[in-house]
């Protein structure tokens, strides 16, 4: 099967970082391949290895994002496709979805594949939108995944349990991060990527308006999460702990 | 009139408490904009359950009744949102966040070329679109989002907002739409509810939840002790769905189930921040740890240092002496 | 078998990038191997890194204000302490602020993390731009070693061949062991653990309080108080808008004593002196590190031998006699030397230790060795109990009296400095260690 796996270089959601002004920064320049889309690659290999077939890797990101394509190769990613953007313009996750669908239209695949969210942005909106836009079965959350003959079988994390779904293919999924450990490349991995190839893609060559590439949702500022206001803390005997909270549990808080 | 149209989810033959807060923000929005405030309920049997829905104010509630709703499944539900959304003509639909509406939520803008801004913690309305805050950064920071456009798709993260009764005796309207299973080219095979009878932690109003203290079967069976005497929903951190202590249905967190119940009793959690993005919203925090400097403390409005085999005890005899 | 490297380099610290960025530079075909998922992600330093090599590996760094280093140093302060005060040395001065600087205050995971990519940049602009690469978050697990030569690194299952080896592990250096350089076990007297918090302030408010411009910059280092009586000292380095805080332990002391390092850098932070330097800064940022003592006792058998080259603190090159602590740009220099060294190798097609031993040459007519066995009675001097308690409390005593103004007949200051020195010591000790200090320093 041919996998297609979008990806997305984010910052390091970990490292520290300052709010001044409104204006988030990131102590450190540190960028890497966002998790949830590491594990989409790694599902991708390990299903490939299985069953035979194709991954490619596809980012849209500025001249950085070649370092998180590479470290997709050699992961084990047969072929990267690098969307060359500036990285200032402010894109949303419609623009993106947009640009991704230009790119598709031209491509033959079997499955698309994304992580379900990125890291900087927790909106997890993109997947579906380019499955919508290129009219493709699809289906999100995946924690599992299965290749049967020319059908992508997807174990899908429900609100009421674990959802079984049958997908023909060419489809599209997007991958949660609980669905395995991502590999860490080794050294031949790392070797071996040096020699496969990147094509970079310009924007402009995708045909798509300007209209198309705006966005209409746009990030105004960053605050800091409220605090919650401080609670109460026990020490001590255990007996009278216990049972001091419970009753402030039923005078106090009044949630019994 | 313009009118902000809210999404009633129906899970398990009952109204989602989630998306009656989302209707309960949409009236306020709508009477303090001059704009109605309209429902949709998509389901086997979306007409009994008219009274639940109006009872918080939705004027009028569009329905839509067929057999394909009985599981969730995406494609026949952007297609009768899409109707119901050409009908209505509305301002912003408004969605609870739950895993069936992240399943949507993109595909239905790209379909309606809407705007669309999703998880959301609070919003309200701009004279071109909405504006809104939500969590980022790992839920360690809230970004203030502006979406501009003439239709807004928008999805609120549970316990972002009360309920609040304005019952109204609404106009129902009935929307024609069928789907054939045969149709769908993606299909349901089946679903593995491994929760089966249990409390669903997104309607939960008290959550007991294990964490890696939780070691051991003794430990386990306090745990349940406690969510029987309470009637509460057993919930779990990361590590112990991930070690498959339990299902990880039931995991709370920033990649799991993000729940917002009345109270929330944290049992061997540390409190990362992971763990932490997915329960932020309880309304009472009580954590027990035996380690002082456990981050839970931060956020646990009452917080028992102390062994869990201890405490806990005496703690469910005293409550059941209370509840009686 | 596939290709062969020149060089393999294990570790991506100081000295590990500094070689390969002059193999790079020379056309050497080499492996730059970091275990850390990022050069610097692994590394702590407190720290200065001192002298002009910086400026030899990445010209006119100065320029580049967004690059990896934090601020120059323009003043350099020795601090004497007891429980409640403070007795420094200081020296400021604008001949500090010309370029190429003395003394650059880095942050590792910043200042490596850049480092490496001007490496790219010497990598892609080399004949073996193809070939010669960065490989991080890999681990080596072993040398390969062939009748007593190094011939290649195995990491997991894989092997990969090189003519020869440059070890830059840091200063927990197994493989030096492994291929008999070093004995498997060092004496805890001879390493320290180095402690730290990065403590954040507005920029506006760390320049004031430090009374900074621009980009200068203050390295503050202690003795006294600051280690409860443990061996060791503090020290404070100005950062952008953070400031570096913290101490290195004698290892051995800190079990004699029964002390935590965590323990003790809260306890200096309480010193009055500390505490109005860190007042309303909020900690961002905690980390630890184990370091070299600088006891030459320490340092490997041998710096070579058949396809293998020891480099930075996998070597034990570090020095503090006193006044400053040196150990990057040790690093960096003797990291540079091994690269010049091996390109001699290469050029002879001989890469045995009759070549490799240039290396050691090189290193023993370079400051490094020069300064490390001048100044080794200085080391050992600065790690008694008299330079670590006695001192610092003497001269606390002696100022106390000194600067203090009271409304009777003064006191001759040799009166005073006479009281001091024999409430904590003895003109005959003070006469000992002046004698030993004199030649030494």
């Amino acid at each position: 099967m041919k996998f297609y796996v979008c990806i997305k270089m984010v910052p390091d959601v970990y490292a520290p970082f300052q709010i001044k002004d409104g204006v988030l920064i990131m102590d450190a320049d540190r960028m890497v391949l966002n998790a949830y889309d590491a594990s989409a690659v790694e599902e991708a290999l390990v299903l490939t290895e299985k069953h035979g077939g194709e991954v490619e890797v596809v980012c849209i990101g500025p001249a950085k994002a070649s370092e998180t394509i590479r470290k997709a190769l050699a992961m084990g990613a047969d072929k990267g496709t690098h969307i060359s953007i500036s990285g200032d313009e402010a894109f949303d996750s419609g623009s993106y979805a947009r640009i991704l669908s230009a790119f598709f239209k031209k491509k033959e695949y079997d499955v698309l594949s994304l992580g379900k969210q990125s890291q900087d942005t927790d909106s997890g909106l993109t997947g579906s939108m380019v499955a919508a836009l290129l009219n493709l079965p699809y289906a999100t959350n995946a924690v599992g995944l299965e290749v049967e003959g020319a059908t992508l079988i997807v174990k899908r994390q429900g609100d009421t349990g674990q959802e079984m779904i049958e997908l023909p293919t060419p489809c599209a999924v997007t991958c949660s991060n609980d669905m395995n450990e991502p590999r860490i490349p080794n050294l031949k991995g790392i070797m071996a990527s040096k020699r496969k190839p990147i094509d970079v893609v310009e924007l402009s060559s995708l045909g798509l308006s300007d209209d198309e590439l705006s966005s209409n949702s746009k990030v105004i500022s960053f605050e800091h999460k409220p605090a919650r206001k401080a609670g109460q803390k026990f020490e001590g005997d255990a007996e009278e702990v216990a049972h001091k909270v419970a009753q402030l549990l039923d005078t106090e808080a009044n949630v019994l | 009139m313009s009118s902000i149209l809210t999404y009633i989810a129906i899970s398990d033959g009952k109204i989602k408490r989630s998306s009656l807060e989302v209707l309960s923000r949409s009236k306020a929005l709508a009477d303090a904009n001059g704009l109605t405030c309209e429902a949709v309920i998509i389901a086997p049997k979306a007409t009994s359950f008219i009274d639940g829905v109006q009872k918080y104010g939705a004027s009028k509630i569009y329905t839509i009744t067929d057999s394909i709703f009985d599981q969730h499944r995406n494609a026949p539900l952007l297609s009768a949102l899409s109707k119901v959304i050409g009908t209505s003509k509305p301002r912003v639909v408004a969605f609870a966040s739950t895993e069936g509406t992240k399943d949507i939520l993109g595909a239905l803008s790209a379909n309606q070329n809407a705007g669309v801004v999703a998880d959301v913690s609070s919003f309200d309305l701009t004279s071109n679109g909405v504006k809104a805050k939500r969590p980022v950064m790992a839920a360690k920071v809230v970004g203030n989002v502006e979406v501009t456009g003439d239709v807004i798709l928008i999805s609120v993260r549970s316990g972002s907002y009360d309920l609040i009764e304005s019952p109204i005796n609404a106009e129902v309207v009935s929307v024609d739409f069928s789907s054939n299973e045969g149709d769908l080219k993606a299909k349901l095979r089946e679903i593995i509810s491994a929760t089966g009878d249990t409390i669903d932690l997104n309607e939960a109003e008290v959550i007991v939840a294990a964490g890696r203290g939780v070691k051991d079967d003794e430990a386990r069976s306090l745990i349940s002790e406690l969510a029987r005497v309470l009637n509460a929903g057993i919930g779990a951190s990361r590590a112990l769905t991930e070690a498959g202590i339990y299902d990880p249905s039931l995991q709370i967190g920033q990649t799991g189930k993000v729940v917002s119940p009345q109270l929330y009793i944290a049992i061997g959690i540390s409190g990362a921040i992971q763990h932490v993005a997915g329960m932020a919203n309880s309304k009472v925090i009580v954590a027990i740890n035996k380690d002082p400097d456990a981050p839970i403390f931060e956020v646990a409005d009452y917080g028992i240092v102390g062994d869990l085999y201890k405490v806990l005890p005496p703690f469910i005899e005293e409550l059941k002496k209370i509840k009686s | 078998m596939e290709d062969k490297f020149d060089c393999i380099v294990i570790g991506g610290g100081v000295a590990g990038l500094s070689a390969a960025m002059t193999l790079a530079r020379k056309n050497m075909k080499f492996l730059l191997i970091e275990r850390g998922e990022f050069a610097g992600a692994k590394n702590v330093s407190g720290g200065v890194l001192w002298g002009s090599d910086l400026a030899k590996l990445v010209p006119n760094y100065w320029e580049d204000e967004d690059g990896g280093w934090e601020r120059f140093i323009n003043q350099r302060r020795l601090t004497f302490m007891d429980e409640k005060s403070t007795f420094s040395l200081d020296f400021k001065s604008k001949h500090f602020n010309e370029t190429p600087y003395s003394g650059v205050v880095v942050l590792r995971s910043k200042f490596d993390n850049w480092l490496s990519s001007k490496l790219q940049e010497a990598i892609d602009a080399s004949d073996y731009a193809m070939d010669s690469f960065i490989a991080t978050n890999i681990k080596v697990d072993e040398v390969l070693m062939e009748n007593d030569k190094a011939v290649g690194i195995k990491t997991g299952e894989d092997e990969f061949h090189a003519d020869s080896v440059i070890i830059a592990e840091g200063v927990n250096n197994l493989l030096t062991r492994q291929v008999g350089l070093q004995d498997k076990y060092v004496p805890a007297d001879h390493m320290l653990t180095g402690i730290k918090e990065i403590i954040r302030f507005d920029q506006n408010v760390l320049e004031d309080r430090f009374q900074l411009n621009g980009l200068s910059g203050m390295s503050n280092e202690f003795v006294g108080w600051a280690t409860d009586g443990v061996e060791g000292g503090g020290f404070l380095y100005t950062n952008r808008d953070t400031i570096s805080l913290g101490l290195v332990l004698g290892i051995k002391d800190l079990r004699d004593k029964k002390k935590s390092p965590h323990d003790l850098l809260n306890h200096f932070k309480t010193h009055p002196t500390v505490a109005d330097a860190i007042r309303g800064g909020e900690i961002v940022e905690y980390s630890a590190h184990v370091v070299s003592s600088g006891d030459s006792r320490a340092m490997p058998k041998e710096l070579y031998k058949d396809g293998i080259l020891i480099v930075g603190e996998a070597a034990n090159l570090l020095m503090n006699a006193g006044k400053a602590i040196q150990g990057m740009d040790y690093a960096m220099r003797s990291g540079i030397l091994a690269a010049e060294t091996i390109v001699k190798a290469k050029a002879k097609n001989d890469f045995t230790s009759s070549t490799l031993k240039e290396y050691r040459t090189a290193m023993d007519e370079s400051y490094i060795m020069k300064d490390i066995k001048n100044f080794q009675d200085a080391v050992h001097l600065l790690h008694t109990d008299t330079m670590q308690n006695k001192v610092p409390n003497l001269v606390c005593d002696f100022g106390r009296q000194f600067f203090t103004i009271k409304n009777e007949p003064t006191p001759k200051s040799e009166k005073m400095l006479l009281g001091a020195i024999k409430k904590y010591s003895s003109i005959w000790e003070l006469l000992k260690l002046g004698f030993k200090a004199r030649k030494s320093l």
